[in-house]
């Protein structure tokens, strides 16, 4: 049942494109795409340009991980220091993150550094904030068993705290990546030469429609496998916790 | 007066912070420490905000905005809500529709740009259409998982009392599966936001995002920044705005997206 309906439309995508109901040059027959994709993958750039955007991945989610997830558990511990970040929070977390670009752009130069940062910023906000989430919302009569047992300081933190708060933090760093994902595929569908964003507007431009798709769909495949994979292993490290993120 | 203290006494750090950044930013900016070019005076950043206002360029952008997140807005949130409690009321339809949704759901909106305008008349409607996307899954989503998540009990309780096809719907379904919806709603709207200035500064040549992208291009920071601000006013307001408004409509549940 799981399959029928992706391969129903796909093969009547296959029929119409084929029979020319619909134009195969605006919607190419999915055989023609894979053909193409597969093609790609191994003589052209598509590999190359895939292999550009994980890496631009990689490190936007490492740059905004590894600061995100102390700040966000210091702002949970310590007010004055939530009290000292909450409105720039506040105020950058609802603004599409893609608008930094330009003023990376002028600050930093165009350049990977930019696309990077911008690609980054979209997560450092989004697990800044489940993690905070993740340590206010936790039973308080944890800290104070805790207390009652006996363990202050460090020891209440890593014992305690961090526990607490570390589905919230995953989650965090589930929806950051994905995130990330997106804005750096925008990125480099406006402002880059390279990558898999950079390749649909490309073929877009030109016309080259079953590159495009074949772009397109590796970008969907890329996004599945993250948000699936990601979601998984949620699964199994925190099997006590049950996710409702969407 | 004592409140209005103690509120005080309470925030001043958020307050202050704040303050203190734009005071110093204006002075570091206006002795050159900060580079003038990329980080222009908060006070210039406001003349040049007042001059886009009182001209007019900024309201035309702004509205040009509204004017396509409410439509996006309204097509996602329809269709959301329809398609999502049609499948959170047949399995057989979620089972068919779930791996379509999966995989078309986490690639990036604006990709779906090209295509959208390979479907629809290119230009503001395609524009509209793929702002839609990101929104009606959101929805769709959250609306499904509200019908999943009433209480099996519940259901049951009411068929037992004779509650049958649009009552059960009208009386018990739909109430209990709100919270989500406007959970779902909130996300949406706010996804628009962000969708519809992507999308802007792709191909748009009005809009907030377009005036953002134009202004990088010909290197009228003052302006960005001015844009930037509107921008981020907007997102608060739709956002912020949006979750009082649920605190007030439905105070007793706890927003489900808070996470």
């Amino acid at each position: 049942m799981g399959v029928a309906v992706p391969t129903a439309v796909l093969v009547l995508w296959e029929i119409f494109s084929r029979l020319g109901i619909v134009s195969p040059r605006y919607f190419p027959a999915p055989t023609t795409v894979a053909w193409t994709l597969a093609d790609r993958l191994v003589a052209g750039d598509l590999a190359g340009d895939l292999l550009v955007t994980l890496t631009r991945l990689a490190l936007a989610f490492a740059l905004a991980a590894l600061p995100a997830v102390p700040l966000g558990l210091l702002m949970g511990i310590a007010r004055p220091v939530r009290d000292l970040v909450e409105p720039y929070l506040a105020f950058v977390f609802p603004v599409p993150k893609i608008t930094l670009l330009p003023f990376l752009l002028i600050i930093l130069g165009v350049g990977e550094p930019a696309f990077v940062l911008t690609g980054a910023s979209s997560a450092f906000f989004q697990i800044v904030i489940s993690t905070l989430a993740g340590v206010q919302t936790m039973d308080p009569r944890l800290v104070e068993v805790g207390r009652n047992y006996g363990a202050h300081g460090p020891r209440l933190f890593w014992k305690v705290i961090l526990p607490a708060a570390l589905p919230a933090i995953f989650t965090g760093l589930r929806l950051g990546l994905g995130l990330s994902l997106v804005t750096l595929v925008a990125v480099e569908f406006v402002a880059a030469k390279s990558g898999l964003g950079h390749l649909v507007y490309r073929h877009w431009q030109m016309l080259s429609t079953p590159e495009m798709y074949a772009a397109f769909a590796l970008v969907g495949a890329l996004g599945l496998v993250l948000t699936r994979g990601l979601r998984a292993l949620q699964a199994r490290v925190l099997t006590w916790q049950e996710d409702i993120g969407v | 007066m004592r409140a209005v203290g103690r509120w005080l006494g309470e925030r001043w750090i958020t307050i202050g912070s704040p303050l203190t950044v734009l005071v110093l930013w204006e002075w570091a900016s206006a002795t050159g420490l900060l580079r003038a070019v990329f980080f222009p005076r908060p006070s210039t950043i406001a003349g040049h905000l007042r001059d886009l206002a009182m001209d007019g360029t900024l309201w035309g952008h702004v509205a040009t905005t509204l004017v396509r997140i409410g439509w996006s807005f309204s097509l996602a949130a329809i269709l959301g809500v329809a398609i999502g409690l049609a499948m959170g009321l047949w399995r057989r339809l979620r089972e068919g529709l779930d791996p379509v949704f999966a995989v078309i759901y986490p690639i990036p909106s604006v990709l779906f740009l090209p295509l959208v305008s390979f479907l629809v008349p290119p230009g503001e409607i395609a524009l509209v259409v793929t702002t839609a996307v990101t929104s009606f899954f959101l929805i769709a989503f959250t609306t499904t998982h509200g019908v999943r998540q009433i209480d099996r009990l519940v259901v049951e309780a009411a068929r037992h009392y004779g509650a049958r096809g649009w009552r059960l719907f009208a009386a018990v379904l739909l109430p209990g599966a709100l919270p989500f919806i406007f959970t779902g709603l909130r996300l949406g709207l706010g996804f628009a936001l962000i969708v519809v200035v992507a999308v802007e500064i792709v191909s748009a040549s009005r809009g907030l995002g377009a005036l953002l992208w134009l202004s990088w291009q010909v290197l009228k920071v003052e302006d960005m920044y001015a844009t930037f601000f509107v921008i981020a006013l907007l997102g608060a307001l739709l956002s912020y705005g949006l979750a009082a408004l649920r605190a007030r409509l439905l105070p007793w549940v706890p927003d489900a997206g808070d996470r």
